[in-house]
């Protein structure tokens, strides 16, 4: 049997302005008709590269070396005709459709009509793509009437599984996934790959997957691949890879995704809380009876918070862990005083929280926030100084303001402080700009750190370092946490008790060893069951 | 966890349609509401200006005590200014914006004796400069740094940035006058010219021969900021991931172009587009001045010269009004092209 896919000493060099970079360097893969194999590594290793060059899909400053057989055929040797016409009807794609790869204008059903009409022979009756469409959206579990939907009327999980059927339309022989879950929550995540896994194995369909994600690769394809820095260092069948990974980069993709319960992957020193150096004990922070809503544009009431009692205790990691819409980040923001309950009261040190005034600035100043995406979180025109020292400037604590900013960065492991303080935010590595940020909140030596899918955004190895600074802050100073986030793995790391939250509510809360391996709740149950894990590998 | 399972977000717009009725009746209420301010703000701006209008209408003749408050008396200006103002807005609600004191006519009259030729003349001007615009725009883009991108955005960027009167005379000596052994192919001034054979043909052909020199003026001034609006617009959209998507269903690349680019780069050059058709009736000033093209625009320059304040207050009005009902149709455009305010 011809292999679907089969590469050659494949790599790509982008012409740079400092030089060629490469991005992929000798990879050989090859897969046969109905397989699956899944991709994994960082970003930047190369991976993404590497999918689109199947369909030669790369930007003119790419260069590919080696082959690229598709279906038998060499895809440098075709013509762009011929190649138009093997894109989507031998190898389709799924994008990241939760983000930016449908068309925000167009209706999903014209977006999933279009390949069809371009891939017939002779123009199609419109009944016949109409009716196509219809099917294809069977398929995907998404409701008819959902066809005129245009992208943003959809939710991620909706979204993403348009991007399925659009890949499925015109029956093509491989389906490259790049990322096809990242961005969704854990239970849509489950749901989606559950359909893509059934789709493919109904219809003998190869599989490419591509994603950071050690655990949704191996939940989904039966050999994977770890691609790091351009190369292809480890292959092997999933089970095998993940039980005995070999290259000590696989196993750091392994260690960002813990198994829950195993007490190997929980970070030194959590689950310990009260044993720092200047902890205080007691309640800092909580909610009693917070309710917030919203009135949404069809002047509907939205509960987003229903009658949440919450306590963050000195020196303590607390876990807020649900989907997505369930009403944590809204929750949070009440807690910082940002947004203010309908009913209910918000406490800190046992004192309602100041609605105004200099009390309000004072507590500001001690609970400060983190944010997901450090990119969008720092202004590309300060530097690293002016945006740690923002808050100093606000508090109008002005006075020994550069020894303060050098031990803010620092306190976040950016030393020496000097090198980075005349950097700009485009200078620094993902992991380094989420430090800047940290250090942003660390400045105004605050008591309690809210984060919010503080490591969501990073990469595997660069997620391990700053939960360690999160645990290192809490041992040295004392500093509380609460973490806002739809990963239980990282609850599982780093958090010493644990809070789930789900429509406005929290279910249940507890001590993370037994919320997670002994949860009450049937929602807790649900969570922990969506969770990818490599027990679930197809077989 | 099972795959039936509905999922557990889901979209709010699946209850219907905002009604549309009601956003249309909100726009247009608020442009009521901007336009009656427009006309406050027009009595008493030119109430405030210095000067007697009594005297600068009997400049040139010698008038006696008596004559001029009879004058007064007849245009109301012998009244306190509160009545002054309650007549203007009850003559306004009827439709009525005073008398011209150069004319001696009713200004309403005046005002729309113009605004053909000037719906005419900017209409066409700004119609073409969109479309030449927005086509340049979408090609510079698709070959940014290109020679195509470099010739587009130089050319268009000088003739932006002269100046409108300057480039009409040119335009009038090259094409009008005649430079040389050139003679003038177009006429210099007006509209139409007064020995024309009767009929509508030789009309059309009359007045579409007097528009070409000011027209192309117009369009050679205003035509880059189309270009440059559209060109940044689809700067914008080109690295998005749907063009790759549409790029890997194997779509022509000028499909790629038309179907998926522009529509989505089109939509921050809306905005501008109405903006211009609302100064559509204000004219060119300078452009009717140069051309002595008998528009609103030389209407409010006559009136700026004596200065006719009735008329004045006539024309501000209408160029007010007329860029806010294009400001309110900009809106409701929009809600057609992107689904996404539609919602909002």
């Amino acid at each position: 049997m011809t292999p679907i896919l089969r590469l050659d000493g494949v790599s790509v060099t982008y012409r740079g302005e400092d030089g060629p970079h490469r991005a992929v360097v000798d990879a050989n893969l090859t897969l046969r008709p109905g397989a699956t194999l899944g991709l994994a590594g960082e970003s930047g290793c190369g991976k993404t590269s590497l999918a689109l060059a199947v369909l030669r899909l790369l930007p003119r400053s790419a260069r590919v070396d080696g082959t690229i057989l598709l279906d038998g055929h060499d895809i440098e040797r075709l013509t762009w005709g011929e190649l138009r016409a093997a894109r989507w009807t031998s190898a389709s794609v799924v994008f990241q459709g939760a983000m930016h790869a449908l068309n925000p204008v167009r209706t999903v059903a014209e977006q999933i009509a279009e390949p069809i009409r371009l891939h017939s022979p002779e123009r199609p009756a419109a009944a016949r793509v109409r009716a196509r469409v219809t099917e294809l959206l069977e398929q995907v579990e998404l409701p008819g009437a959902r066809r005129d939907a245009y992208p943003h009327e959809l939710s991620g999980g909706q979204r993403q599984r348009v991007m399925i059927a659009m890949a499925l339309a015109c029956d093509p022989r491989l389906i490259i996934a790049d990322e096809p879950t990242t961005a969704l929550d854990v239970v849509v995540q489950a749901q989606v790959l559950a359909l893509l896994r059934r789709l493919v194995s109904e219809r003998g369909i190869a599989l490419l997957m591509i994603s950071h994600d050690l655990s949704v690769l191996a939940a989904s394809c039966r050999c994977l691949g770890v691609m790091y820095r351009g190369r292809l260092v480890e292959e092997g069948p999933a089970r095998q890879l993940v039980a005995t990974p070999e290259h000590e980069h696989t196993r750091a993709l392994a260690a960002a995704f813990p198994t829950i319960g195993d007490e190997g992957s929980r970070y030194p020193g959590a689950g310990e809380p009260g044993e720092s150096a200047g902890g205080v004990r007691g309640s800092l922070l909580a909610a009693e009876g917070v309710s917030v809503e919203f009135g949404d544009r069809y002047r509907n009431r939205v509960r987003a918070v229903r009658d949440v009692d919450l306590e963050v205790m000195g020196d303590e990691i607390l876990a807020l862990v649900g989907q997505s819409g369930s009403g944590k980040t809204t929750l949070a923001r009440t807690l910082l005083g940002l947004c203010p309950p309908n009913a209910g009261t918000v406490y800190y040190e046992g004192r309602p929280l100041a609605t105004s005034g200099r009390e309000l600035r004072a507590f500001r100043g001690s609970v400060q926030l983190v944010l997901q995406d450090p990119t969008g979180a720092l202004n590309p025109k300060h530097t690293v100084y002016e945006a740690v020292a923002e808050g100093l400037r606000v508090h109008g604590c002005a006075d020994d303001e550069a020894v303060r900013v050098r031990e803010a960065l620092e306190a976040a492991e950016l030393r020496p402080a000097e090198e980075f303080t005349a950097r700009f935010p485009h200078e620094l590595s993902g992991g380094q700009r989420q430090r800047v940020v940290i250090a942003g909140a660390l400045v105004l030596r605050p008591r309690v750190l809210v984060a919010d899918e503080p490591v969501a955004s990073l990469d595997a190895t660069v997620r391990g370092e700053i939960l360690a600074l999160l645990l290192r802050l809490r041992r040295e100073r004392g500093l509380s946490a609460l973490v806002i986030t739809h990963d239980l793995g990282l609850a599982w790391n780093i958090a010493d008790r644990v809070a789930v939250m789900r429509s406005g509510e929290i279910v249940e809360t507890g001590p993370v060893e037994r919320v997670l391996t002994e949860p009450r709740h049937d929602y807790t149950k649900e969570l922990l069951a969506a969770v990818p894990s490599f027990e679930g590998s197809v077989s | 966890m099972t795959d039936t399972r509905d999922e557990f977000e889901t979209s709010a717009a699946s209850t219907g349609p905002p009604p549309l009725l009601r956003f249309v009746a909100a726009k247009a209420g608020g442009g009521v509401v901007s336009l009656f301010l427009v006309a406050v703000l027009g009595f008493f701006l030119f109430r405030v200006l210095p000067g007697d209008p009594a005297r600068t209408m009997t400049r040139s003749t010698p008038v006696s005590a008596e004559q001029l408050a009879a004058l007064r008396h007849r245009f109301g200006l012998d009244q306190p200014l509160y009545l002054q103002f309650r007549d203007f807005v009850i003559d306004l609600l009827h439709g009525d914006l005073g008398t011209s004191y150069i004319y001696n006519r009713p200004v309403a009259e005046l005002i729309l004796e113009r605004v053909g030729p000037t719906v005419l003349l900017v209409g066409t001007a700004t119609v073409l400069a969109v479309l030449v615009g927005l086509w340049m725009g979408a090609r510079a883009a698709w070959h940014q740094g290109g020679p195509v991108d470099r010739w587009f955005t130089s050319v268009g960027l000088t003739l932006w940035s002269v100046p409108t009167f300057w480039l009409g005379l040119l335009a009038l000596m090259a094409f009008g006058v005649g430079v040389g052994p050139l003679p003038g192919l177009f006429p210099v001034a007006g509209m139409s010219s007064a020995n024309v054979p009767a009929g509508v043909v030789p009309h059309v052909l009359d007045v579409a021969h007097h528009l070409v020199l000011p027209c192309l003026t117009l369009v050679a001034v205003i035509y880059a900021q189309f270009m440059m609006v559209m060109r940044t617009s689809l700067l914008e959209e080109m690295g998005a991931e749907y063009l790759t998507t549409a790029r890997a269903k194997g779509l022509r690349e000028d499909l790629v172009r038309r179907r998926h680019a522009v529509p989505n780069a089109l939509l921050p050059t809306v905005t501008l587009i109405f903006l211009h058709l609302g100064l559509v009736v204000a004219g060119a000033i300078t452009v009717e001045t140069v051309f002595s093209w008998p528009g609103l625009g030389l209407l409010t320059y006559e009136a700026l010269r004596v200065p006719d304040l009735p008329l004045l207050q006539g024309t501000f009005i209408v160029l007010a009004g007329s860029v806010i009902v294009m400001n309110v149709l900009a809106e409701l455009v929009y809600r057609l092209l992107d689904p996404r305010v539609r919602d909002s």
